[in-house]
């Protein structure tokens, strides 16, 4: 859908509501995707036009005499706000408005969302899937965790080595900075990795990348983020995380503090010719989704976490989050904010500070903006 | 939802005996035996060159637009693969280091309903079956994946008379409900 402006795009999402019938909360469209009229309850037939609004109730002369329609629509979306395409809402009418939550984050967004002229869209279709595990531990490792890549996703390095290769040659990069905003946000990342994405997700998405994506990339966003950030991973606080360049994005919907379900899209940018935008829609199945080569791994390690933490003993050990505690950063000349070496946890205190504070305060009012410092959980450690 | 699939049935269907339908059933329960016994090179040398593996994700719709049921072919899959990239995946698995299949994982590959028909293309048949496809895991994890598949299926010279040209799958559900798709069905 091509959309004029922010403003009519705006007016279009104004409608967005939940999916809840206001007579006896049954689920209005139970469809994924569809065309219609109208949402009719499949309960007692309450229904409502597509814009939200309540427009027929059966009997309602004789049961009711009146039911005031607009009192009883469905609940509205009431803070919406979209940024480079992507829309964000929320249910909480006093939170700060999104280009405040987003901060600094935004810099380091655009490395996936602004490359190019014309901007990003999503390959048709979602892969949704279930992980037994609590959100925090998806967001928290693609806010912070460059350090699990070399490990958890090893096999398919090796398996795409020559036969008769030694394994133990397998190069993993090991320059690049991590980034940790005080809302929470966190990403990290390789500098000057070529041959990154070739390995990942082969040789036309790569082409596409360099040759085309990247020169352009350079002279948007500059040279830091143009030419030298590799193998990005980042997570907008609280729960929505992408893979830039490999271009995977995905929501950790959370069901309960046992399992989530994963909503994960590819993205393209638009103006990509289509056999690319097709190389990379069958590159990222392949990689990133739940039968991806990578991804599998983590659907693995979670899961297990998430089993052995139902343990009464499990579930008070201490975990280390200690690495680089000592090494964060306010003035690297090249990067805004707080950082750190990539393989860090500087990003996943943060995060954790964050949730922590979140659950802690009262109010918005009672937030600090700074999120929660090293230091401080620094202190806690020492005194633990 | 086989239906909406590509089909390569011949529109003037061939008769078929029975002789055809036991010999294709057998190679199917051998390869599907070969998978559970995790004999991996045997199965990928049935393989075709030019095999097509695939499995599309669905979508929850309405009546009136079931037809819209699958995604299309330019859209997400669960499996979009050739004969490299599921080379790739088994590769892989002998690493040691694939964490979801290490320890492996127990299957067991059923199927049923096994229909033929013929194709335009000599010696070639598209096979539609359904499968159940058992999976448990480590101490008690366990997955059922149970769909429809309509495969092609090559003669050939090799051990087993037969090759697998294409695979194109659908799983009976829209919302995977495992923590991850590690086995091949």
């Amino acid at each position: 859908m091509a959309f004029t402006s922010k403003v009519r795009l705006l007016r279009i999402l104004s409608s967005l509501f939940m999916n809840q019938c206001r007579h006896r909360g049954m689920r209005l469209c139970r469809a994924d995707a569809g065309n219609s009229k109208a949402f009719v309850c499949s309960y007692h037939g309450w229904a409502y036009d597509i814009a939200g609004k309540l427009v027929d109730v059966p009997f309602e002369d004789r049961a009711y005499g009146k039911v005031d329609k607009e009192q009883w629509s469905p609940i509205k979306v009431p803070c919406l706000d979209t940024y480079k395409g992507l829309i964000f809402g929320c249910w909480d009418e006093q939170v700060p408005p999104l280009e405040e939550h987003l901060g600094g984050m935004k810099w380091y967004m655009d490395l996936m969302f602004d490359r190019v002229e014309g901007g990003t869209e999503a390959v048709g279709g979602v892969h949704k899937w279930v992980i037994d595990c609590n959100w925090k531990f998806a967001a928290e490792q693609f806010c912070s965790d460059m350090y699990h890549a070399p490990f958890s996703h090893i096999s398919p390095v090796i398996a795409a080595m020559p036969p008769g290769a030694d394994p133990s040659q397998a190069a993993w990069p090991m320059e690049g900075r991590q980034f940790s905003d005080p809302n929470g946000h966190g990403t990290g990342f390789f500098l000057n990795a070529p041959g990154f994405l070739q390995a990942l997700l082969g040789e036309e998405v790569a082409t596409y990348y360099e040759e085309t994506s990247r020169p352009e990339a350079i002279a948007r966003l500059g040279e830091i983020r143009g030419a030298q950030m590799d193998g990005s991973h980042m997570t907008v606080f609280p729960s929505l995380s992408f893979l830039p360049a490999i271009n995977t994005l995905r929501a950790w919907h959370p069901r309960g503090p046992n399992q989530i379900e994963v909503w994960a899209l590819t993205i393209v940018d638009k103006k990509a010719p289509a056999s690319v935008k097709d190389a990379y829609r069958k590159a990222v199945l392949r990689t990133f989704s739940a039968g991806g080569i990578l991804e599998q791994d983590d659907g693995e390690n979670w899961t297990e976490i998430q089993k052995i933490l139902r343990g009464h003993k499990a579930r008070q050990t201490l975990f280390n989050a200690q690495m680089g505690i000592d090494n964060d950063r306010h003035d690297d000349p090249d990067l805004p904010g707080k950082t750190n070496y990539v393989y860090s946890e500087m990003a996943a205190r943060g995060f954790y500070g964050r949730w922590q504070e979140m659950m802690m305060a009262e109010s918005w009012a009672d937030l600090s903006c700074g999120g929660v410092s090293d230091d401080s959980i620094k202190g806690e450690a020492d005194n633990a | 939802m086989l239906k909406l699939i590509p089909s390569r049935a011949a529109s003037a269907q061939e008769p078929t005996s029975p002789e055809l339908q036991q010999e294709i059933e057998q190679f199917l329960y051998r390869e599907a035996m070969m998978l559970d016994n995790r004999e991996f090179d045997d199965w990928y040398a049935l393989l075709a060159d030019d095999i097509h593996y695939y499995m599309p994700t669905r979508y929850t719709r309405g009546k009136r637009e079931m037809d819209k049921e699958l995604s299309l072919l330019d859209e997400a899959a669960l499996f979009d693969e050739d004969k490299a990239s599921i080379g790739l995946r088994l590769r892989r698995l002998t690493t040691g280091m694939a964490w979801a299949e290490e320890p492996p994982s127990r299957t067991r590959h059923m199927i049923s309903n096994v229909q033929i028909h013929t194709t335009d293309v000599d010696g070639e048949y598209e096979i539609e079956c359904c499968f159940m496809v058992y999976r448990n895991r480590l101490e008690r994890q366990t997955d059922i994946f149970v769909g429809a598949r309509r495969d092609i299926l090559r003669r050939s010279d090799n051990a087993e008379g037969w090759m697998l040209a294409r695979r194109l799958m659908v799983l009976d559900q829209s919302t995977l409900l495992s923590n991850n798709l590690s086995v091949f069905f």
